[in-house]
């Protein structure tokens, strides 16, 4: 028997389908003969007790999230999100310059640091990227720092907020789809594939607070994992060889017949009724590989 | 070996600035000197820009986040055989205060403080300390019992200007886990013992001629030790 800690915040039980999904990976654990505990921020000294430690909290290696996987990591628990995947995954530049790096297709991206935030480079860059493009704040998520824009002046306003955190950041194509895929991947397969769309008149699948409980998404419409295109599939996995073996939810976007990696998100999120409508069993196989 | 810095250092061999390393594909072991090797900061992307190259680096982008994470700093310390006290993550007073006691000095472990710390000898003062290092109960804290006097000093390469030898072992042992060429470290004192309790980054105006000189000095040995950057590797499984 394995004993699992499921690192969480309060936040993580605000949403009833978020709250439905955290139930669920503890009877899966349980049928499965694993013990399943809840470990809050105020007992995070207690890792050592267990086995293992799958992370439910939001991870950035500045939250204590990191803090908890990287004592586990050390301690050899077996940890889902590993340090080096938070590391990776965290931070947009490093991960956009790792695609590159091993060839994966992605959106045409750019680099900027703080002291290029001049005439020259943004004219440049919107040469090169035409307009408008979008600035990515390296930390965002919830898609609370990204942005676009079509002039010089907007550019320079966007690009010295997100500068304030951050001395590096990217700017992207831009390139609108109706809908994201979002691949779910384990232990470099397949896990879950679904659709996130876009809603009408927006650019991103979703604006959302986490811990807040009035959010604007679009429809999620998930397909059997079998059904996965094979390019798609291929590139998903291509993407998340990259970061490594753990957990990932990679989002692609379908350009001109073929797919381009948006990110690749580690602590993907899994609600209930959503992520699980077409495989059910994602619960259990979280599970078994947290026990393995 | 390339050198990229953002400090005046007086080298003879030529120093790269990190904007300029940042737009270049340079392969090369890479030595990055910068006061301030914060997640998300230049520092912490020349050492991500070279790694991402391929290049030797020293600091490592892992050290460079695991150093400023005061429980992870404290837990590979004492792996690596660096003197530590037992320590408690948590955002609770009273666990504190019935597990550990006092008196007890906190550390944040929040996005954003990463300088300076607290010390509290009663529940007063620990609610105190924990508001404002928890941003208002919203973030855990990493606490230490407090056992003797908290002193703070620079480390540069693993040398200290502490007089005390169980301090400077401290900061070369911890050189040799985390390689952090420039920062500060907190240590508390006994009559006749030292324990590692935090680093942080150095404000540069906070370096003084002697100390560009110091560092500057350290630079050139190393390099001319060869180009053979000793990096720990530490795999991930
Ligand atoms: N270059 C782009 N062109 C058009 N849309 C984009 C571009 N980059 C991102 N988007 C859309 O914006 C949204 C958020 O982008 P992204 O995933 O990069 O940021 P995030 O903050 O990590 O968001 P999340 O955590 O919600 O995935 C997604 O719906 C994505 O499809």
């Amino acid at each position: 028997m394995s004993k699992i800690a499921c690192f969480v915040e309060k936040y993580n039980f605000s949403d009833p389908t978020e709250q439905a999904a955290l139930q669920n990976f503890k009877q899966a654990a349980e049928k499965l003969g694993q013990e399943f505990q809840f470990l809050f921020r105020e007992d995070i000294s207690d890792i050592p007790k267990f086995d293992a430690v799958f992370i439910r909290a939001t991870t950035d290696p500045l939250n204590a999230a990191y803090v908890v996987s990287k004592t586990a990591w050390e301690l050899g628990l077996k940890v889902i999100d590993d340090p080096e995947s938070i590391t990776i995954c965290g931070n947009k530049i490093h991960q956009y310059a790792l695609l590159e790096k091993y060839n994966v297709p992605r959106i045409p991206t750019i680099f900027l640091n703080k002291d290029e935030l001049h005439h020259k480079k943004i004219k440049g860059i919107f040469e090169q990227l035409g307009k408008p493009v979008v600035l990515k704040a390296p930390y965002t998520s919830f898609s609370k720092y990204v942005e676009k824009t079509a002039c010089e002046s907007s550019f320079r306003e966007v690009a010295k907020r997100f500068f304030k955190k951050s001395d590096v950041l990217a700017v992207q194509k831009f390139t609108p789809t109706a809908f994201d895929w979002r691949i779910g991947v384990l232990n470099n397969d397949i896990l879950y594939a679904c659709k996130y769309m876009i809603p009408k008149g927006k650019w991103k699948h979703g604006a959302k607070l986490r811990g807040k409980a009035t959010f604007t998404w679009g429809r999620t419409v998930a397909l059997k994992r079998e059904t996965v295109p094979s390019r798609l599939r291929e590139v998903a996995l291509k993407a998340c060889s990259v970061v490594g073996k753990g957990l990932y939810g990679v989002d692609l976007k379908e350009v001109d017949g073929d797919f381009v990696v948006v990110e690749i998100n580690d602590n993907p999120s899994i609600y209930a009724g959503y992520e699980d409508q077409k495989d059910k069993d994602i619960y259990a196989r979280i599970i078994s590989y947290l026990s393995a | 070996m390339l050198v990229v810095s953002n400090l005046d250092l007086t080298i003879d061999s030529s120093v790269v600035k990190p904007s300029t390393f940042l737009g270049s594909t340079i392969k090369e072991a890479t030595l990055n000197i910068n006061n301030e090797y914060r997640y998300l900061k230049t520092g912490y992307y020349v050492s991500l820009h070279a790694e991402v190259l391929g290049n030797k680096v020293i600091p490592s982008c892992e050290n460079i986040i695991d150093s400023s994470r005061t429980p992870v700093l404290l837990l590979r310390a004492a792996r690596a055989g660096i003197p530590t006290l037992p320590f408690l993550v948590t955002d609770s007073v009273k666990k504190i205060a019935t597990e550990m006691g006092f008196p007890a000095v906190l550390f944040a472990v929040n996005p954003f403080i990463y300088e300076g710390f607290k010390t509290a000898h009663n529940k007063s003062a620990l609610y105190r300390a924990m508001k404002s290092l928890g941003m208002n109960y919203k973030f855990a804290v990493c606490a230490q019992p407090l056992k003797g006097e908290m002193v703070t000093f620079k480390s540069f390469f693993g040398k200290c200007e502490s007089q005390d030898i169980a301090s400077q072992n401290i900061s070369r042992k911890l050189y040799e886990a985390f390689n952090i060429p420039v920062c500060k470290l907190h240590i508390q004192k006994t009559p006749d013992e030292a324990f590692l309790c935090g680093l942080e980054p150095i404000n540069k105006q906070e370096l003084t001629d002697q100390d560009l000189k110091t560092i500057s000095k350290e630079v050139m040995l190393f390099s001319e030790q060869g180009d053979t950057l000793v990096v720990q590797n530490r795999l991930f499984c």
